[in-house]
């Protein structure tokens, strides 16, 4: 009896051990989770900063100061070159190491080996799209280059040092919830980092859509409702200016546009535009000051930890201050004392989908330039947590990774619904590149022929770069790799097996479109198309909305005397121009003698409504509903096929149809018996809009306010519950400067006053510790939120005695 | 006694060992010196569930109960402002079972194989 209960008490005791020991599907093992001496509890950061620390390094070459501000941004001075970038590794991983972790493994379709089975698809797809490929390409150019060389592996040995410094209760809290360790970093890392900007910014493809349509209306009324420019523009580069070079020949089209794609049964989708960046310079001219100044809002989708951290690097003659992207040498946005920078996305294209035509099932040869070329095999080998190992092959052509087969192809997977099924892509993150030889050269820019030389390394994600300088030059160039391509290749599907379709080298970079001092005294950019239609080339048949770029222009155009106070409130700006097109002619075709008492309240107040999308207009969620509403009742029967999936147009041809042919055959729902007008389809728009707000929030009240049914916040990277920021009442719209959506909008705003001694302000939404547990992991966030900015402190030298410092460190190697 | 006695070892230990050496610490010092089940779990129990909540206060004290928040609202508890304090009871009691369990398993261990002194003779 007593052995039967010692062996049954001892049995319970170690059953329940080992269970707090282990990892139940998402629960984390809790014994070692809530253990406060090596779990979570570790990670509650003491509020309280050390003045002073000092540190012993392996593997520094002299000695570096850090100076921490205020909002932990680290200011680094360094002996040399080695050292800084080694101490910029060491500072971003003690700040930012699991998320550096975490997006390398998404990036390069590793994160089976850590969440399990449930990320196999993912990893499978981010594979096959060809990330790591372009990956190990990447990292062959940049070794190639003895300094950038230099500088990637100085950072990968800092973040290093710092890994093997900590102990596993120091590890970062998510290490500890999903039960994982991190791993030692490597400049591939860094190359993973910027191709997934390029994933982001550049990886989007409509062609398969557009080719859905093509087959479906043919030629005259795909080309009628997607024209190759806008109605409405306002390009970066003002209208006529004149091109000083001498263009090459462009390459011949093919005689036909092929009609050639196999439609795939997938769910449509209404095309979400994600980008909504601006920026812009004005020169001395229109300052208060004399001098030029620059304001940037790259747009991202925006995470906790938050995608940018904040740093100043100095040695030997270059002091540059900015954003980096945790996980890569230098700053990737910012200013020095003599110039600034800043980014937005050009959306060019380049990712083109090829029609392959293999000689049999084996997949070995497929049809190309009148003969039959070998394909490379290609194994993807996925490790797997709590699971087996997976192998993929992946066949390649000279174009790049054939996607997905057809037997490749899963089901039920809504990342894949533009991706044509047995189509291999070309897409120029494939390609090698030295792109942080662009950013490493800004860093160090005094002049503007600093910038144009700093750009001619630079291929993708392609960006429009503002520049000013203290030598009153500004400046903008929509810059990148641009594939020489015949007018309209890649806005369809392309023959894989005619040598007419492929890339015929690129644009040379000195006749990307820039212009430097512009009459107008200022540049802007609002990711809007690049050029009026004079330019020689073609880059992309369509770009954002030209909405956001004339509002800014417009702004700008009779801006006197600005000062960061103007541009501040620029980039706060809520006035949305789609509004003043078509509000007044929505409104008019009301038919009021119809409403209920709900409708007719909100008819008044949308009526009245300023256009402004500020977080208390109630006016603002009526339109948004409205016009949504309005363009999914116009296209869905016509577009909305569930078995071929296709695209609406665009913003600007919607507007185009709405007020220039109001007689339009869209307008009518060929599903329906009887002919639908266009006063139909507002008046029942305007219903659905009140009807949804109503039903959603009761009679009409504060509920319905704009920054309510926006409801903004930032969501943890790995959605993380209670990692994430609380709801944020806060303005903005795509169809506004300040184009702020759900879990999108600035992920960075930034003003630079350049002059005798620079000034430059800046937030983020976030912080700069990764650090859930720390008081800097989100206490940018609600100066963000409001539209206000912190000043940037910018130290001359590490003696530089400015307020606002509260703790230096001293690096030694040891 | 032998609530002092685990809250010190298992006290010393940790700061060297992973959490389960409070297991095989809590079984011995229940072997040795526990009276009875009662005796042997409440101790094991009270200990680290004392130890657990005494080091986890202190790291989050001097962090304004920041991540103890955060951590509430992961494990879905409603919307309040004393969830640092659930979150530490938590941390307590999860501490506190393992070492009560191994205490008591202790116990009865000892009780299996020592023979009661009046059966000597």
């Amino acid at each position: 009896m007593k052995i039967i209960k010692a062996l049954l008490s001892s049995l319970v005791a170690l059953m329940l051990v080992i269970s707090l020991n282990t990892k139940l599907g998402d629960v984390p093992p809790a014994g070692k989770f809530f253990d406060p001496f090596r779990g979570f509890w570790k990670n509650a950061e003491s509020k309280k900063i050390n003045a002073e620390r000092a540190l012993k390094i392996e593997g520094l070459k002299g000695t570096v100061e850090i100076k921490f501000d205020e909002r932990m941004v680290p200011h680094i001075f360094a002996d040399n070159n080695y050292d800084l970038y080694f101490a910029q590794g060491y500072i971003t991983a003690k700040d930012r190491l699991w998320q550096m972790d975490f997006q390398t493994r998404f990036a390069a379709g590793r994160l089976s080996e850590v969440v399990g089975p449930k990320a196999i698809e993912l990893d499978r797809y981010q594979r096959r799209m060809g990330m790591s490929y372009g990956a190990e390409n990447m990292v062959k150019v940049m070794m190639k280059d003895p300094e950038i060389k230099a500088g990637l592996e100085a950072y990968a040995a800092g973040v290093n040092a710092y890994i093997h410094s900590l102990k596993p209760g120091d590890y970062p809290i998510e290490f500890k919830l999903l039960n994982y360790m991190p791993e030692d970093w490597q400049p591939i890392n860094s190359a993973l980092l910027l191709k997934l900007m390029s994933a982001t910014l550049a990886g989007g493809s409509n062609e398969f859509y557009m080719s859905n349509i093509l087959n479906k209306y043919g030629p005259e009324v795909t080309k009628d409702l997607f024209p190759d420019y806008p109605f409405r523009e306002d390009p970066i580069i003002p209208e006529g200016t004149k091109w000083d070079f001498k263009p090459l020949p462009l390459p011949p089209a093919p005689v036909i546009l092929g009609k050639n794609t196999t439609a795939y049964q997938v769910k449509t989708r209404e095309l979400e535009e994600g980008i909504g960046s601006n920026n812009w310079a004005v020169s001395g001219a229109k300052s208060a000051s004399g001098y030029p100044l620059l304001a940037n809002d790259p747009h991202l989708d925006i995470t906790l930890p938050a995608i940018w951290y904040q740093i100043q690097l100095a040695s030997g003659g270059m002091n540059v201050c900015g954003v980096s992207i945790p996980g890569a040498p230098g700053v990737i946005i910012g200013f020095n004392k003599d110039a600034a920078w800043g980014v937005t996305n050009v959306g060019a294209d380049v990712l083109d989908w090829y029609t392959i035509k293999f000689k049999d099932d084996s997949k070995k040869e497929y049809w190309y330039d009148n003969k039959w070329n070998p394909v490379k095999i290609r194994v993807e080998t996925i490790t797997v947590k709590g699971g087996k190992t997976v192998t993929d092959s992946v066949f390649y052509t000279h174009h790049g990774p054939v996607v997905y087969t057809s037997e490749q192809r899963p089901d039920n997977f809504s990342k894949i619904n533009n991706i044509p099924t047995g189509h291999a892509l070309r897409w120029v993150a494939h390609d090698g590149s030295n792109d942080v030889r662009t950013f490493l050269m800004l860093n160090r820019a005094k002049n503007y022929a600093d910038y144009r030389k700093a750009l001619t390394y630079y291929s993708a994600p392609a960006q429009n770069f503002v520049f000013a300088s203290v030598e009153n030059d500004i400046a903008i160039t929509p810059n990148g790799y641009f594939p020489l391509k015949w007018k309209g290749q890649g806005k369809f599907l392309l023959d894989g097996s005619d040598p007419a379709n492929d890339w015929h080298g690129r644009i040379p970079a000195e006749q990307n479109p820039t212009v430097k001092n512009p009459p107008r005294n200022f540049v802007s950019s609002a990711n809007e198309s690049l050029t009026d239609q004079s330019y020689p080339y073609y880059i992309n048949w369509e770009f954002a909305p030209y909405e956001r770029a004339r509002r800014i222009n417009t702004r700008l155009a009779v801006m006197t005397r600005a000062n960061v106070d103007s541009l501040r409130n620029m980039q706060n700006d809520n006035y949305s121009i789609l509004a003043e097109n078509i509000l007044p002619v929505l409104v008019s075709l009301v038919d009021s003698e119809k409403l209920n008492a709900s409708e007719r309240e909100g008819y008044d107040i949308v009526s009245k409504w300023n256009k402004f999308f500020n977080a208390d207009e109630i006016g603002a969620s009526i339109f948004e509903l409205w016009h949504k509403n309005l363009a999914k009742q116009m296209w869905e029967d016509d577009l909305g096929d569930p078995k071929v999936p296709m695209r609406y147009p665009s913003r600007d041809r919607n507007v185009e149809l709405f007020l220039n042919e109001p007689d339009s055959h869209w307008f009518d729902n060929v599903h329906t018996a009887g002919k639908e007008t266009r006063s139909d389809l507002v008046n029942a728009a305007f219903k659905f809009a009140i009807d949804s707000l109503e039903r959603k929030y009761g009679p009409v009240d504060t509920d319905w306010q704009w920054g309510n049914l926006k409801h903004t916040f930032v969501p943890h990277l790995a959605k993380v519950a209670g990692f994430g920021s609380k709801f944020l009442n806060n303005g903005g719209s795509k169809s506004a400067v300040n184009a702020m959506s759900e879990n999108n909008g600035p992920s960075w705003r930034m003003i630079v006053a350049l002059g005798k001694d620079v000034k430059a302000y800046g937030v983020f939404p976030g912080g700069q510790s990764g650090n859930p547990g720390s008081p800097y992991y989100d206490d940018m966030i609600i100066t963000w939120s409001e539209g206000k900015l912190n000043e940037l402190i910018y130290l001359k030298s590490k003696d530089d005695k400015q307020k606002g410092i509260i703790s230096t460190w001293k690096l030694a190697k040891s | 006694m032998l609530f002092l006695i685990i809250l010190a070892i298992c006290f010393v230990f940790q700061l060297f060992l992973p959490w389960w050496i409070i297991a095989p610490l809590a079984f011995g010092a229940a072997f040795w010196k526990a009276r009875s089940g009662g005796h042997a779990f409440r101790s094991g129990f009270f200990a680290v569930f004392s130890l657990w909540i005494a080091v986890a206060s202190f790291y989050s004290l001097r962090n304004g109960n920041i991540l103890a928040n955060r951590v509430g609202s992961l494990l879905n508890l409603p919307e309040t402002t004393i969830n640092w304090a659930i979150v530490l009871l938590i941390t307590g009691i999860i501490g506190g079972l393992a070492s009560g369990f191994c205490g008591l398993a202790g116990y009865y261990f000892r009780q299996a194989l020592v023979v009661p002194e009046k059966a000597r003779g």
